[in-house]
């Protein structure tokens, strides 16, 4: 039972900065910027499972309570970041972050 | 070496590939690759506190976790324009 609880961090850890290395795959492959962007949120998940093997090697300490809220804060944090860069990004692109809405809502109709 | 070091490390190591989609790609591009690397930074300074059990290296990973989130806000919201 104890090896399994020691061998739990370590899994987590393996898990957490195997995303993080999918992330930077993910953004230096890809083509394209907004598909580049998927992989920002991806980062933060990677963060969070970090922390949370933290958390379980350290329980509920200082450095584990911090851990765990500084995961979280990159998990809630990654989609805003997401949308806003795409929104700025479109309107950079053409004038106007809802040009062309309508008329891709009007084709799909 | 610890493992948390060794993570660290590795986590270290990947922002290089993101350094280099900033320098290489488009502006666009440098905007996603430093939000990528905004987290790995903030994961390698909790990776080193409990690796080296400092205690005040994980209050740099909360500050640069709000720091670096309303920095890229700002660079975004420049880049609607001409930046």
């Amino acid at each position: 039972m104890s090896g399994v609880a020691n061998a739990i961090p370590t899994v987590l850890l393996v898990l957490g900065v195997g995303v993080e290395l999918i992330a930077v795959l993910g953004v230096c492959v890809m083509r394209d910027v907004f598909d580049r962007l998927h992989y920002v949120g991806l980062a933060g998940f990677g963060a969070l499972l970090v922390g949370v093997s933290i958390l379980w090697a350290e329980s509920f300490s200082l450095i584990g309570d911090k851990a765990l809220l500084t995961g979280v804060l990159m998990v809630i944090m990654g989609p805003v970041l997401v949308h806003a860069t795409a929104r700025s990004l479109r309107t950079r692109a053409r004038g106007d972050w809802a040009d062309g809405i309508e008329e891709h809502r009007e084709d799909g109709a | 070496m610890n493992r948390w070091e060794i993570a660290a490390l590795v986590v270290i190591a990947a922002a290089v590939p993101c350094l280099a989609v900033c320098v290489l790609a488009d502006i666009s591009a440098a905007l996603a690759a430093v939000e990528v690397s905004a987290t790995l930074a903030v994961t390698a300074l909790m990776l080193l506190s409990q690796g080296f059990h400092r205690q005040p290296f994980v209050d740099l990973a909360v500050v640069l976790a709000l720091v670096s989130t309303v920095g890229s806000l700002t660079f975004a919201r420049m880049m609607e324009r001409d930046l």
